[in-house]
């Protein structure tokens, strides 16, 4: 009798995993066909502004005449008071500060390429510094307040509007704590994106609000080409930075086995 | 210039270098010159957020003189044909960069000869 017993829990426990599984788990043709219904970005983006890096790590001429490509740097943005503050904090220590990485934003406007991986279920974009970014796009609403906290890369939750990938983005660090050419956006700016293709770019239309540094909103509009000569995303960390400052102005530090940090 | 190089030759050009920058702000570097340095190879490294040839080349006086010479980031060398193994230690080349303003023995680098005399890469 309790053996019978037994093996009637146990069916009825497998009965209701196997219940939530499917409600849970799209079956693999279902999966399949949400695939199929989304953009597909391959290849090794890099923003226009580094198009054609050549070995010294500046972009080759822009043919004249070219229009002027926005950045991210927030150079331009309407920054109230606490933001001209800010700015001009990062502006006094900045030579010669050395960096940890990229981070988000600047790491959409970068010197180095990254891949666009569409999912049903997320975007991850990645960049040859190993640096990630989740963008959730299986319908789940932004965490709760409580269940976030200032990171490098921030929160992000998005969602498809035709083949426009729509992104918001909170809790990130202050940029320019990270990386000194970024902005000093507050940890409670909000960042909108709108990715999508325009012929053979990608284009990103950036809008920041912040209450902190800001009067208004500020928009900015990236642009990417592919770099083809990548054949795979090779990932380095960000070990050997040799920025140092002498009289106000950056230079080469010695190597790190003479002396140098 | 501070220095000078058997073998080296420096020539003033004024140059239409791309507006972009690398991780760091250029104006440690005169970009209104170009100097070709000749020498050894001690260290090729391939780092991020940048590659750095450490050469040494002879000064005036016959003195060797180590130059650290800053390049982008392997990725975008790996895109011009460079490798890891593109130079080795001990070996003979030529490098053509803009200068340090401050004097010091380095420079970004804009081209590279190898031993045989031809460019590594494409910087294309």
């Amino acid at each position: 009798m309790r053996a019978l017993l037994a093996a009637a829990v146990a069916a009825a426990c497998l009965a209701t995993a196997g219940s939530a599984l499917a409600q849970g788990e799209p079956s693999a043709a279902a999966r399949v066909e949400a695939f199929a219904k989304l953009p597909y970005w391959p290849g090794y983006w890099v923003s226009e502004q580094y198009a054609n890096t050549t070995i010294g790590g500046t972009a080759a001429p822009r043919p004249p005449g070219s229009p002027p490509l926005q950045r991210l740097n927030g150079f331009n943005a309407p920054w109230n008071e606490e933001g001209k503050a800010r700015q001009a904090e990062a502006a006094r220590t900045r030579g010669g500060r050395r960096a940890d990485g990229w981070g988000y934003p600047m790491m959409m406007d970068a010197a180095t390429p990254f891949q666009v991986m569409i999912t049903p279920e997320e975007v991850l974009i990645v960049n040859a510094y190993g640096e990630t970014r989740h963008i959730y796009t299986d319908g789940r609403p932004m965490p709760a307040a409580e269940d976030m906290w200032p990171t490098v890369w921030g929160t992000s939750i998005g969602h498809w509007e035709g083949d426009t990938l729509v992104v918001e983005t909170v809790q990130v660090q202050m940029p320019y704590t990270y990386f000194h050419g970024a902005p000093s956006f507050s940890e409670e700016a909000r960042y909108i994106e709108r990715i999508r293709m325009d012929g053979d770019r990608l284009v990103m239309e950036f809008t920041v609000e912040d209450p902190v540094t800001l009067t208004g909103p500020w928009s900015a509009t990236i642009t990417h080409l592919r770099e083809e000569a990548f054949d795979r995303m090779v990932q380095m960390d960000f070990s050997n930075d040799r920025t140092g400052s002498e009289n106000g102005i950056n230079t080469i530090e010695p190597p790190a086995d003479e002396g140098g940090e | 210039m501070r220095f000078q190089f058997a073998g080296a030759v420096a020539v003033a050009l004024a140059l239409t270098t791309g507006s972009a920058e690398a991780h760091h702000s250029f104006a440690m570097f005169d970009l209104t010159r170009e100097v070709t340095v000749s020498g050894t190879v001690r260290q090729f490294q391939w780092t991020n957020p940048h590659a750095y040839i450490q050469l040494v080349a002879k000064d005036e006086q016959g003195r060797d003189v180590e130059w650290s010479m800053e390049m982008g980031a392997p990725m975008y060398l790996y895109a011009r044909g460079w490798r890891p193994g593109s130079l080795k230690n001990g070996m003979r080349i030529s490098v053509t960069l803009n200068p340090l303003r401050n004097g010091r023995p380095g420079g970004v680098v804009r081209d590279v000869t190898g031993p045989d005399g031809k460019p590594i890469g494409t910087n294309r």
